[in-house]
């Protein structure tokens, strides 16, 4: 049987022109969403200022963010690339073990905490970014800094 | 008095019953996961990034934690194509 998909059928058209120039070259992110969810928090340590940039700006732009915010859109996708590099070249068995777990578990965070106390650790000591929840009660513990979890089945 | 085992027979075959096709279905489910647990309660979030783990890996399961895309990813994603209708 031939190997080459459809490009065009009765639901989707896969259009393969490459983007013109006018429209900023980025490299897209290769990390699919296990490895994209375990990484998220560091993520939102080193790149918080880009990430707030960037929703200013479509904040402002009244709608037409899409298209007038795309340098800012650069920024964000260039800060989580270079954060997914840098734990894939640090911690690269940390980060698999735990978004495996992920995979494994529905990609319930509260289903891994050893292995993402782990992957913190490994993090903090070698890159500094450290796991902070956004918007936790002043004077409650971190739920991922918990020792005991009543519903995590692992 | 004990009861005979012919009488048994029939919870046997019940319960080998039960027990295969609970093997079966389970085992099925696993192949279409790519020997993973399966997915449940997936929303509409879930959906979309599954469908993107398809566009990067091929499959709607597999999973890459490579830093940057192949070539052709920022291409790849499909236009929805609107139904014709009379």
């Amino acid at each position: 049987m031939s190997a080459r998909q459809p490009r065009f059928n009765q639901q989707a058209l896969i259009d393969t022109t490459p983007l013109p120039d006018d429209i900023p070259k980025v490299k897209e992110i290769g990390a699919s969403s296990a490895p994209l969810l375990s990484a998220s928090f560091f993520i939102g340590a080193r790149c918080k200022a880009f990430n707030d940039d960037y929703m200013m700006c479509k904040t402002e732009a009244n709608g037409r963010g899409e298209l007038e915010c795309m340098k800012e859109g650069r920024k964000v996708t260039r800060c989580a690339a270079s954060v997914i590099k840098d734990i894939n070249e640090n911690c690269l068995s940390e980060f698999r073990v735990h978004w495996q777990c992920l995979e494994n578990h529905n990609q319930q965070l509260w289903n891994c905490r050893s292995e993402e106390r782990r992957l913190n650790k490994c993090v903090f000591n070698k890159l500094k970014l450290e796991k902070t929840i956004p918007d936790t009660p002043k004077g409650e513990e971190q739920v991922h800094l918990r020792t005991r979890n009543i519903f995590a089945s692992h | 008095m004990g009861v005979p085992f012919e009488a048994l027979l029939p919870y046997g075959i019940m319960i080998g019953m039960f027990a295969f096709s609970a093997v079966a279905v389970g085992s099925l489910r696993e192949m279409q996961n790519g020997g993973k647990k399966g997915r449940r309660g997936l929303d509409a979030w879930d959906r979309v990034m599954m469908e993107r783990d398809r566009r990067l890996t091929g499959f709607a399961r597999g999973q890459t934690d490579k830093p940057f895309a192949p070539p052709g990813f920022e291409v790849n994603n499909p236009w929805r194509v609107e139904e014709r209708f009379f």
